[in-house]
């Protein structure tokens, strides 16, 4: 009894693994979950890239809460529930990835770019307390490129 | 089931995406103080979007999207005036979420 129990479970489980990955193309939750539990910038781009060894070029473009990473400038949202974030890259890419260090955990959202791809995008991010956005971007080369931008939160997004 | 606003606008053969994915994107910090219980945490982890059953947009997310997080994203190459773009995420506790909009 107890063997066909555990026989039915493991089909099941086989069943639920195997449909949603026909579903998706590439989950990186479950391909990478250390990833999402990284409470270091370093640690996640190390759990998910395997190097912290980011290229800081000028090839990727990133505007966080109306301020470019270059301008020299101090962004500052006035919540942090809602912060706009604008990054677009010309490197041919595998994977685009964001993070930001104020929140327990560091990991936002990991694209993976497919042949139809433009790479220009935008979200709303949550953060918790001042801290810094890095966006990585994953070349065809293997390389990582990468661009940060630090700035104020006035009033805290997600209560840390 | 939720609902995903999905606007797509061809411009000089790209594509530009705006979408929007009604859901509360709770993080484990915020229900802790809410409910007391971290695992009530719920958020978006997988979006996608297809067109013509093709996907042009995949990403794996995390709970620091804002609250109805939205998603612009640009493709070319495929998709024509008439055509419709389908997005379907799923959330931590297994909801899933769905919609589309006709390419313009």
């Amino acid at each position: 009894m107890e063997r066909r129990q555990f026989l039915n479970l493991t089909l099941g489980a086989l069943a639920l693994a195997v449909v949603p990955a026909s579903v998706r193309a590439e989950d990186f939750r479950t391909l990478k979950p250390n990833v999402w539990t990284a409470h270091t910038v370093d640690d996640a781009i190390k759990a998910m890239y395997g190097t912290t060894e980011l290229i800081e070029n000028g090839s990727v473009f990133l505007k966080a809460s109306g301020e470019a990473y270059n301008s020299g400038k101090k962004a500052v949202a006035s919540s942090g529930g809602a912060i706009p974030v604008v990054f677009s890259t010309e490197v041919p890419a595998k994977t685009i990835s964001v993070y930001q260090d104020a929140n327990p955990e560091s990991a936002v959202i990991v694209y993976s770019v497919n042949e139809y791809s433009v790479n220009e995008y935008e979200i709303k991010i949550k953060m918790g307390k001042p801290g810094t956005i890095t966006v990585v971007v994953e070349g065809q080369d293997g390389k990582l490129y990468a661009a940060k931008q630090t700035l104020d939160v006035a009033l805290g997004g997600c209560e840390g | 089931m939720a609902g995903i606003k999905v606007k797509a606008k061809l411009k000089k053969g790209v594509v530009n995406v705006k979408a929007m994915a009604k859901h509360e994107m709770s993080t484990y910090n915020q229900m802790e103080k809410k409910t007391g219980n971290r695992e009530d945490a719920n958020f978006i982890t997988h979006i996608t979007a297809t067109v013509n059953g093709k996907v042009v947009f995949d990403a794996s997310t995390s709970q620091f999207l804002s609250k109805n997080p939205i998603f612009k994203f640009n493709f070319k190459g495929i998709g024509a005036a008439g055509d419709t773009v389908v997005m379907t995420a799923v959330d931590r506790k297994g909801g899933k979420l769905s919609g589309k909009g006709k390419l313009k």
